[in-house]
């Protein structure tokens, strides 16, 4: 009864520590998440969808928020640190710096937050998959 | 560097293929997804800039 009862407990926890891992990893590198997850074929869309937009937010002069700023800016930051090692390698991909007086650098804007958002939904999904792996073994 | 249009084909793309990973679990299924979406997302915005264009002068 107790050891039913155990079951029934580690089912509904999950495995945290591995969904917790491919969630980080996910976030610090988009896709690794699932790689660690061996879903390899979403670890790759994933990445790709990203990176394409991340680097050609970039490369058209987007604008990277920081943190500080107003609620507007703050969100801004939220999403463009949703893209993990995009966020923190905006510099090298585009030493240039952000460029929002013509419309390309407005459209790099939403294109790398756009990555951002996009990659959290990711990191939600592996960990719920880390979460599951757990239950079903 | 790419023009706007090719710009928001590589948006349209790019978020297509994520939200068919996302939601879909089939090869199939996906790849229905994606096309109706990359079609919804450029019949949107050639449509919306038609709707603009007499606005734009």
């Amino acid at each position: 009864m107790a050891e039913t009862e155990k079951h029934a407990e580690s089912t509904a926890k999950g495995n945290q520590p591995l969904a917790i891992f491919a969630a980080v990893a996910g976030w610090l590198v988009p896709g690794l998440g699932h790689l660690l997850l061996g879903k390899w074929g979403k670890a790759i869309g994933y990445f790709l969808a990203v990176a394409v937009l991340a680097v050609l937010g970039l490369r058209m002069r987007g604008d990277v928020f920081i943190s500080g700023g107003d609620a507007f800016g703050m969100l801004g930051f939220l999403a463009d640190l949703g893209a993990g090692a995009f966020y923190f390698f905006a510099h090298a991909i585009n030493a240039a710096g952000p460029d929002v007086s013509r419309a390309a650098g407005d459209y790099g804007t939403r294109l790398i937050a756009t990555a951002g958002v996009l990659n959290l939904l990711f990191v939600l999904e592996a960990y719920q998959l880390g979460l599951h792996r757990e239950a079903r073994s | 560097m790419p023009n706007h249009f090719e710009a928001m084909v590589i948006f349209a793309l790019a978020v297509s293929v994520a939200f068919a990973l996302l939601s879909k679990q089939s090869t199939r299924e996906r790849a229905v997804y994606f096309l109706w979406a990359f079609l919804g997302f450029m019949a949107v915005a050639i449509g919306i800039g038609w709707l603009m264009y007499p606005f734009s002068r």
